[in-house]
């Protein structure tokens, strides 16, 4: 179960690093597409069209973080319940809490740019929650093997 | 003992705490599912504004709201749809659904108060087909959707449109069927009404703007569109969004007047020009311009990449950027009298717009919501023949909507407050951004069962649908279904 924590923690903070990498390509693609002649407004924004090949970042970003990283944090949650990580409930609370935070501001980021700022603070946050989360089930492994063994003992 | 006891009363906790987070999302999950089929009269609830919803006796049937079904047809056509790789006038070859062959499909060109009847048959597309009159307030038995109106047209099926062509204008249409896949691929084509007698200009130039996989287009060609048309001449350019995003025209070389917006003249259209024109998605636009004497072209520009270039020598101009200002129809053109009066509303509607998250169908996402609620527990407009119906819609869901109600033309009155000051500025589709607010008004005269819906196809498929419709109408057609129609 711990480990399984600790697993879960570790994909978590991979996945911040996925979301900023695949925006970063989508972005740089647009650049490099616009440079050579492609024009970029809404009927191509609101368009299922890959107008260049980057924009593979975009819909990777959109499922990864409308679907994929809720589902993650939230099994991370009900886990922490079972994992008997000291404080590993409340740091599985915070990445949840900071996850449902990221997707309402990236939502929001569409009307009003400033949220989509605070977007890209917070992935900050949740990836050094997500990582203290890991770290923390770690550094209890070696302690709990000095626990009772009843406490020890697999769910 | 302890220490088994601890860890049972342990487990309990983590089971209960998991149950506590699991449950509810469950629960939410299972009541999102929609059945396999339903009828757009069953889902939501009604609201009918503040005026009676009177259901006497038995409904009339949208089958039996036609035109004179013994009048003979001035105007005949038949369109066959296809699935099939073609390829554009522009020579690229694109995998897609075509009308007789081609995409953009026939135009068809009617005089105004002309019956026009268009047989369609489905020679292959598996999910398949309907068309749609977008802009003409049709009957509601020929208003083409899926579900409400008639069964999708199945393959190796056909299914006969009449209507008469109730005004002079630009319009088109499309398929309302799986629409958000079949017109972006190509389902779709112009349909104009002239105004009799002709007052045809010297040139008049449809411009159906689409971006099909791979390419942005007028009319099926790729770039400047280059058009004759003689020094001094007059010409029309009519513009018809087919995209899911709003789009701007402005112009270079020339002066223009914006003379009808989604096949309504406008009156007494001033000319203009360094300004560029909101054309939203499934909106028109006709702008006029007298050609140079000194022979010089003009182009008109349509979004980024595509534009219109009228001249006779030579077609070569330089491109113009786009205006930062914007002509706002709000206070464009001069007052005239509506035919109504909006402050005698016997029904007053709120169309707030939102979006949260939750499921829709099983789907977790963030979906948007009319009124606080998410598809399908929708408000159902309930309106009377007769009435006049006031309207406001907002937006705080964060993404622009052109809104697009069916049958029905309405006039703006006001945006955020502001009241309109121009000519009376009538749509069908009305790019309503986020944060915006518009009060609208008309009056409920075509019965029928009318969508009210976002015309971005993909947010209609999201959900982003409300029915107008008049009490005692009914229909027995299905969402769903064996008939596996599928409005969006």
């Amino acid at each position: 179960m711990r480990m399984f924590y600790r697993i879960l923690a570790y994909i978590l903070a991979a996945e911040v690093v996925v979301q900023a990498g695949a925006m970063a390509l989508a972005i740089a693609g647009l650049g490099t597409w616009v440079d050579d002649g492609g024009v970029f407004d809404s009927a191509v924004m609101q368009s299922d069209e890959l107008a260049f090949p980057e924009v593979v970042g975009i819909i990777v970003h959109g499922i990864n973080g409308s679907i994929v990283v809720p589902v993650i944090a939230l099994v991370f949650l009900v886990f922490s319940f079972f994992a008997r990580v000291p404080g590993g409930v409340k740091w599985a609370a915070a990445v949840f809490g900071l996850v449902l935070v990221q997707v309402t501001l990236g939502f929001i980021g569409h009307g009003i740019p400033f949220a989509g700022g605070l977007h890209g603070m917070n992935a900050l946050a949740l990836f050094a929650a997500a990582l203290h989360a890991a770290r923390r089930a770690r550094v209890t492994t070696s302690a709990d093997t000095a626990a009772p063994a009843s406490v020890a003992a697999p769910v | 003992m302890a220490p088994t006891r601890t860890r049972r009363v342990r487990l309990a906790v983590a089971s209960g705490a998991a149950m506590a987070v699991l449950a509810p999302i469950a629960w939410f999950w299972q009541d999102s599912l929609l059945p396999d089929a339903y009828s757009a009269m069953e889902h939501g609830y009604a609201d009918t504004g503040g005026g009676h919803a009177v259901h006497s006796g038995h409904g009339r049937d949208v089958t039996t709201l036609t035109a004179d079904p013994g009048r003979p047809a001035d105007v005949s056509v038949r369109l066959t749809a296809r699935r099939e790789r073609f390829r554009l006038a522009s020579g690229r070859a694109v995998d897609g659904y075509t009308l007789n062959g081609t995409s953009p499909g026939p135009t068809i060109r009617a005089t105004v108060g002309q019956l026009v009847e268009v047989r369609l048959a489905n020679e292959n597309v598996a999910d398949g087909v309907t068309l749609h009159w977008h802009g003409v307030d049709v009957p509601n038995a020929a208003d083409g959707v899926a579900g409400v109106t008639q069964d999708a047209v199945a393959a190796g099926r056909e299914h006969t449109y009449r209507f008469v062509a109730d005004r002079a204008g630009t319009f088109w249409y499309h398929s309302h069927q799986v629409s958000h896949e079949q017109v972006a691929k190509g389902l779709f084509g112009a349909l104009l009404v002239d105004p009799a007698p002709s007052a045809a200009a010297d040139v008049d130039v449809v411009a159906l703007t689409h971006l099909y996989p791979g390419a942005r287009t007028i009319g099926g060609r790729e770039g400047d569109v280059p058009v004759e048309a003689a020094p001094g001449a007059r010409a029309r350019v009519r513009i018809v969004n087919t995209d899911n995003g709003p789009t701007q025209a402005w112009v270079a070389g020339a002066e223009f007047r914006v003379v009808a917006i989604d096949g309504a003249d406008v009156n007494a259209p001033t000319p203009v020009r360094d300004l560029a024109v909101p054309v939203t998605s499934g909106g028109r636009a006709d702008l006029a311009v007298t050609m140079p004497a000194d022979g010089a072209p003009v182009r008109i520009h349509i979004g980024g990449p595509t534009g219109i270039v009228l001249g006779q020598r030579t077609h070569t101009i330089t491109p113009l950027p786009r205006p930062a200002a914007t002509l706002d129809p709000l206070g464009y053109g001069s007052p005239a009298p509506l035919g109504f009066d909006p402050t005698a509303a016997t029904r007053r509607f709120r169309y707030d717009i939102g979006r949260r998250p939750g499921f829709l169908d099983g789907r977790p996402g963030y979906w948007w919501t009319v009124n606080g609620h998410a598809y399908p527990d929708l408000p159902m407009f309930t309106v009377a023949e007769g009435d006049v119906v006031r309207m406001r819609i907002s937006n705080h869901s964060g993404e622009v909507h052109p809104m697009h109600l069916h049958g029905h033309h309405f006039v703006v009155l006001a945006r955020d407050g502001k009241p309109a000051t121009g000519s009376p500025w009538w749509v069908d589709s009305l790019n309503v951004a986020d944060g915006e607010e518009y009060d609208v008004a008309f009056v409920a005269d075509n019965p029928g069962i009318w969508m009210d819906h976002c015309h971005n196809l993909p947010h209609a498929a999201e959900g982003l649908v409300v029915h107008l419709t008049y009490v005692n109408v009914t229909t027995p057609f299905r969402i769903g279904g064996t008939a596996a129609n599928e409005p969006e």
